[in-house]
């Protein structure tokens, strides 16, 4: 079993009275690659910003490892319009990027043509790809993402998952990420975990597609496409475990 | 026209610069307000202690900034709400207490709207001082206020203190209504703050070039404003205002024109 980078134990949130999240444990290790689903108001961005550190939970704990460091892109991110920033001036913010190491993680993210136009004239692309540099440009173990495409048309969702995908497999990440592109989502990543204030299910994407929550959640006509998705699409993806299409998906409490 | 005016004008354009741009990106143009609101408060206190206006000005500010930061936490109030009644609570009791105290209505006014008889080579300590230990802060702590200002939850991510650099910008803010409030005036502060920082805006491509623009603009300004004042008997605060907005309608003009140009061409 890989070392845990980031584990979260029994935590428990509260808002205005409700319960956001109710007991939730979770553990992302070395080279995870896991996707946290769910509708919407399900606590997915709350958990996230939990495993973060970016604010403390009414009971339970979360744990980094030892000098974790973590690229972060958030939810939202809209630069004030006042504030003059270019593109090359904002991957260089408050780390000590030599310019090699800046052309190399430009090259890779497709942010080189970027780098003097200013951040608030990018498109939805364009900013996710920049926000990607510079969650990368501090060496991160850990990449999160909430919602990374979600302002982005099909084709543009399509290569920023590729890009996701590609860095994954080229750097030593866990990647960690909040998605509302179900068939993104069932197609390509290798573990979900389906959140609605507990973790309803979670396992390989043909396994959660079974899971009688899942399809409470989201419908049966929705698990049954996944599932079909999932089949249809299961040899066009360079994942390193091949999938067994049993039930093994873990419940937890 | 006297070194100790020139000096202490130089000393603030320097920090009203960078600083500006803060109030502008990050939207405190009404709690600058607020703070100079309660510098005549801070005035009171150092009489009635019998320390330094400046001092008095500064620990106000503190805790004009502690006050606020609470009651926000609290989430009760909007801000801008909040920050209306801290800044008239305090306004209204630095008058009464100048008023208890006996000190002049020509002295209120002079901190109202500043004077060139002001400043001494006792204040010119403070605001030197003042102003350059600030800008020391400022430039060091420039590039995660950069980054917390382009997105909170990002600096936070990345290990940046936001709440302590936030307090700390608040601080500075402070200071440097401590360091201006003589020259300019109460009234007027926020505009040496936000006028330079926007005109410079209309040109500059990056947040540093916006900075070290702001601050030329305040300087020249107030170095302009300075003879003008003395030579037409005015008050200082509303001519270094006055010129300040008159570059800021220049290069309004200038950069319209351009961007009218620029499809055709």
């Amino acid at each position: 079993m890989s070392e845990r980078l980031i584990e979260a134990k029994d935590l428990c949130v509260r808002r205005q009275g409700g319960l956001v999240l109710d007991n939730v444990s979770l553990a992302l290790g070395e080279r995870d690659f896991i996707t946290l689903i769910g509708p919407n108001g399900a606590g997915k961005s709350v958990l996230l910003r939990h495993l973060l550190k970016l604010e403390t939970p009414d009971s339970g704990s979360v744990t980094h490892k030892q000098g974790l460091r973590i690229g972060y892109i958030p939810e939202r991110f809209q630069i004030d319009p006042t504030l003059p920033m270019p593109v090359r001036r904002f991957l260089t913010l408050n780390n000590n990027q030599p310019a090699d190491a800046l052309a190399e993680l430009v090259a890779e993210t497709r942010c080189d043509m970027l780098l003097d136009k200013p951040l608030a004239a990018l498109s939805g692309g364009e900013m996710q790809r920049v926000l990607l540099a510079r969650a990368l440009s501090n060496q991160p173990h850990v990449l999160m993402l909430d919602e990374p495409a979600q302002n982005l048309d099909v084709s543009g969702q399509l290569q920023f998952y590729r890009l996701i995908d590609e860095l994954y497999e080229k750097r030593d990440l866990s990647v960690l990420m909040v998605s509302h592109d179900l068939h993104m989502v069932m197609s390509s990543t290798r573990q979900v975990v389906c959140l609605y204030h507990h973790i309803c299910c979670s396992g390989a994407p043909d396994s959660i597609a079974r899971d009688p929550e899942f399809i409470q959640m989201f419908g049966g006509e929705m698990a049954q496409m996944m599932a079909v998705y999932q089949h249809s699409h299961s040899h066009d993806h360079t994942h390193d475990d091949a999938y067994d299409h049993t039930h093994h998906h873990e419940v937890k409490p | 026209m006297t070194a100790p005016l020139l000096i202490t004008a130089t000393a603030l354009a320097l920090l009203a610069g960078p600083l500006g741009c803060f109030v502008v990106w990050r939207r405190m143009a009404y709690f600058g307000d607020g703070l100079a609101h309660s510098a005549l408060l801070g005035v009171a206190i150092g009489l009635i202690v019998g320390m330094s206006h400046q001092i008095g000005m500064i620990l106000i500010a503190i805790i004009f900034a502690i006050t606020l930061i609470w009651l926000r936490a609290q989430s009760l109030l909007a801000t801008d709400t909040l920050l209306g009644i801290l800044a008239h609570a305090a306004l209204s009791l630095g008058i009464l207490a100048m008023a208890l105290l006996g000190v002049e209505d020509a002295e209120v006014h002079d901190y109202l709207l500043g004077s060139l008889d002001s400043v001494n080579a006792d204040v010119l300590v403070y605001v030197v001082l003042g102003c350059g230990l600030s800008l020391g802060i400022l430039m060091r702590l420039w590039p995660g206020l950069l980054l917390m200002t382009s997105s909170e939850e990002l600096a936070h991510a990345e290990g940046v203190p936001v709440r302590v650099y936030e307090f700390l910008l608040m601080l500075l803010l402070g200071v440097l209504v401590a360091a201006a409030v003589q020259i300019v005036g109460i009234l007027l502060i926020t505009s040496l703050l936000i006028i330079p920082a926007s005109a410079a805006r209309l040109f500059a491509q990056s947040p540093e070039a916006m900075a070290i623009g702001g601050s030329l603009i305040a300087g020249l300004c107030m170095l302009a404003g300075l003879p003008v004042a003395s030579a037409m008997a005015v008050p200082l605060g509303p001519t270094i205002v006055a010129l300040t907005v008159a570059l800021f309608v220049l290069l309004l003009a200038g950069r319209l024109l351009v961007d009218r140009l620029k499809p055709a061409g």
